[in-house]
C-alpha cells in the first residue's frame, strides 16, 4: 500500500512533464506559465508556512540561499520550457532529472562525502547519457537539414 | 541553442535543489523548509516576472490554467513521495521509483500523445540516463 504512492508520485510528476508539453502545444508562453506555476506554489506554500506553529526562528541565511536557488529553479523552468518547443520533452524532461546529478558531486567536493562506487557508477552513467544525447541531436540537425540522405 | 539550453538545465535545476541539503547540514529544524520553500518559489517566480512586466508582457488564460495544472500535479507528486516515506518505504526505494517513473511516463506521453520519434543515439542516451538517474536516487 505505502509503495503504491511511490508510484503515484511517478505518475504526478510524469503527468506534470507531460501537461507542460500540453501547454507548449497550446502556444502558452514559456515565461508566462513559469510565472503562473511559480505563483500558485508561492502561494499554497505561504498558507502552509502561515498553519505552522509560530516562535520558530528561521536564520536570515536561510532566506538568502532561498532566493539564489529559487532563481536556479525558475531559470531551468524556463530552459525546459523552451527546450521542449525545439526539442524532445522525454529529452528535456531526462536533462532535468540527470540534473540530480550535480548535487551529489557538490556534496562531495563541499562536505567531503564519500564517493562511493555505486555513486561513481551512477554518475559515469550519468556523463555518457549526456554525451549520446547530445551526439542524438546533433545527427537529427544533419537530418533536418539534408532530409533526402542518411542521418 | 538547444545545446546551451540543456547544460542551462542541467546546472541550474541540479544547484536549485541543494539548499535543502544546506539547511540539513546547518542542522535546522524539519519545519525551516516550508518558510524555505516559500521564499524559494517566490524569489524564483519575481526572477522571471520582472522582466516579463518591463517588456509589458502579461498573462493569458492558457497560462495561468496549464500553470495551476502544473502546480497541482508538482505538489501531489510531492505529497505522495511524503507520504511514501512517511510510511516507512526508505528513501532510495521512494525516489528511484518515483523519478525513474517520471521519466518513462513522459517518454510514453512523448511517443503516444505527441508522436516524438528517437534516433539510435538519443534512445541509447534516454536508456543509460534512465538508469543512471535510478543509480543517483539510490546513491
Amino acid at each position: 500500500m505505502s509503495l503504491s504512492f511511490c508510484f503515484l508520485g511517478a505518475i504526478s510528476f510524469g503527468l506534470l512533464g507531460s501537461a507542460l508539453k500540453a501547454a507548449e502545444r497550446r502556444k502558452a508562453n514559456a515565461a508566462g506559465l513559469v510565472v503562473s506555476a511559480y505563483a500558485w506554489a508561492a502561494s499554497l506554500m505561504l498558507v502552509r508556512t502561515l498553519l505552522l506553529k509560530p516562535g520558530g526562528h528561521v536564520p536570515t541565511k536561510v532566506y538568502a540561499i532561498a532566493v539564489i536557488f529559487g532563481i536556479c529553479a525558475a531559470v531551468a523552468s524556463l530552459a525546459f520550457q523552451v527546450s521542449i518547443s525545439i526539442g524532445k520533452v522525454t529529452v528535456g524532461w531526462l536533462m532535468m532529472n540527470l540534473s540530480a546529478a550535480i548535487p551529489v558531486v557538490v556534496s562531495v567536493w563541499m562536505y567531503h562525502e564519500k564517493l562511493t562506487l555505486l555513486k561513481v557508477v551512477a554518475l559515469g552513467l550519468v556523463l555518457v547519457s549526456i554525451v549520446f544525447l547530445f551526439w542524438g541531436q546533433v545527427v537529427e540537425k544533419r537530418a533536418a537539414r539534408n532530409p533526402a540522405g542518411r542521418g | 541553442m538547444w545545446f546551451l539550453l540543456m547544460l542551462m538545465i542541467l546546472l541550474t535545476n541540479g544547484m536549485s535543489a541543494f539548499g535543502l541539503k544546506m539547511i540539513a547540514g546547518w542542522g535546522l529544524p524539519e519545519t525551516v523548509k516550508y518558510p524555505y520553500l516559500t521564499v524559494w518559489y517566490a524569489g524564483g517566480l519575481v526572477a522571471i516576472a520582472l522582466p516579463m512586466l518591463l517588456k509589458g508582457m502579461r498573462l493569458g488564460k492558457t497560462e495561468l490554467f496549464w500553470g495551476g495544472v502544473a502546480g497541482a500535479l508538482s505538489i501531489g507528486g510531492q505529497i505522495a513521495m511524503a507520504v511514501a516515506l512517511s510510511s516507512g518505504v526508505p528513501g532510495h526505494v521512494v525516489f528511484p521509483i518515483a523519478i525513474g517513473g517520471s521519466i518513462f511516463v513522459v517518454a510514453l506521453a512523448g511517443r503516444l500523445i505527441f508522436g516524438e520519434r528517437m534516433n539510435p543515439p538519443t534512445a541509447l542516451g534516454l536508456a543509460l540516463g534512465f538508469v543512471g538517474v535510478v543509480l543517483v536516487g539510490l546513491s
